[in-house]
């Protein structure tokens, strides 16, 4: 019983062959899902396509079943398994200038280098400008520091802040999903756009 | 449209199943009471006052000796190269880097073998390795090492060399230039912390 891989007991250089393995199998999903397309991306702002909300939906489900039925057999120890720190302010405006960027750039930060990765230049463009933004918060971050450290919350999950079991929050996300794909699906032929090209 | 529905209603059935699932807490690193005592059975825990001698003789590097009794009793005696660390502050976060690492192997004794029994079980059931106990304590290193008892003329050759390689270390431990107190080398190096387990960064797409 335990981790399926022990991340202490293994050599760092194996430990980043492993990351590097399972990032080249994230990037073929996310270029198999046709997420190297902005306009598959930018349709989930606009309506027309909401692939983008089934493909991530459908892996947090699936990862989420995965862990509670292995949790429930005995196969892995939830108390290490990383859980994201929260941040309340800076997740907020973190989101909001995430988001901002998302639909002017047309990709997201994993996205864009999936996309530069098959030639797109204008995912190298969105690389090169994520860079210069990553550099210019770097030596700005003594000035953001105090919002960025703001009401933390620490490695607060969702079930434990509701006070309600994993498996209850596991089967309400499930419920949730399928009315947004649904609610999806209605706004796909609402806004459909015969202009945009289904091609990559 | 029928996939869909199909598809819909495995997830939901699922999600029912994991939400009536009673929830259960793992632990991979904690061990339960029948772990801990398949541990004390095979007794591969236990370090010999000759074993222990011997790799303090030839300045073994993989050891570590920890003593567990009060800083008093430590600054009256205490074995070359041993820090002290009091039983009571065992779990202090200041000796965490010491008790809870992967790097040497870290010999508890006390005057018999209480308190190192203990400590060791604690550490044991909290996941920590590499923390062993000095067989029968100070009272068998003194009975052993120190004044080692002259075997009688029927036991075998084996217990002659042992009673000689006891009077070489006898002379070591006592003899020219040997100092027994806290004054002696205790230059314990911090050993290499165990990594954490949750430094795993988490990133999005």
């Amino acid at each position: 019983m335990g981790p399926i891989i022990p991340l202490f007991e293994i050599s760092e250089e194996i430990n980043l062959l492993i990351a590097f393995l399972i990032g080249i199998g994230f990037g073929f999903a996310l270029e198999q899902a046709g997420f190297s397309s902005s306009r598959k991306l930018a349709g989930m702002f606009y309506g027309y396509d909401i692939t983008v909300l089934k493909v991530f939906f459908t892996a947090a489900i699936v990862a989420m079943l995965g862990l509670l039925f292995m949790n429930y057999m005995g196969m892995i120890d939830m108390s290490i398994v990383y859980v994201n720190e929260y941040y309340m302010a800076s997740a907020i405006i973190g989101g909001v200038i995430m988001g901002a960027g998302f639909i002017i750039g047309g990709f997201c930060p994993g996205t864009s280098v999936c996309a530069a990765a098959i030639g797109k230049i204008d995912a190298m463009y969105f690389i090169g400008g994520s860079l210069i933004g990553i550099l210019i918060f770097g030596q700005t971050y003594p000035l953001w520091e105090k919002l960025y450290n703001a009401q933390y919350l620490g490695s607060l999950k969702l079930s434990d802040s509701l006070g309600i079991k994993d498996g209850i929050l596991g089967l309400l996300v499930i419920v949730a999903a399928i009315l947004m794909f649904w609610l999806g699906e209605l706004a796909e032929k609402r806004f459909k756009r015969e202009d945009i090209s289904k091609e990559i | 449209m029928k996939a869909r529905f199909i598809l819909s209603l495995i997830l939901v059935s699922l999600g029912l199943v994991a939400a009536i699932l009673p929830q259960k807490k793992n632990s991979s690193i904690e061990l339960d009471a029948q772990q801990l005592l398949n541990e004390i059975q095979q007794e591969n825990h236990l370090i010999s006052t000759d074993e222990m001698a011997n790799a303090l003789i030839n300045n073994d590097p993989e050891y570590q000796l920890i003593d567990l009794r009060s800083e008093t009793e430590y600054k009256q005696y205490s074995l070359p190269g041993s820090i002290n660390i009091p039983f009571e502050k065992l779990f202090d976060a200041e000796w965490a880097p010491y008790i809870d690492q992967i790097a040497r192997k870290n010999v508890f004794y006390s005057n018999g073998t209480t308190l190192s029994s203990e400590a060791w079980m604690l550490t044991k059931q909290r996941g920590f390795k590499n923390n062993y106990i000095l067989q029968g304590g100070l009272n068998e290193w003194y009975t052993t090492i120190i004044e080692p008892e002259v075997p009688a003329s029927i036991n075998g050759e084996e217990a002659i060399n042992d009673y000689e390689a006891r009077l070489g270390a006898k002379q070591f431990f006592t003899g020219a230039g040997a100092v027994n107190n806290a004054s002696a080398n205790t230059d314990a190096k911090k050993p290499v912390a165990r990594k954490k387990k949750k430094m795993v960064a988490g990133g999005c797409s």
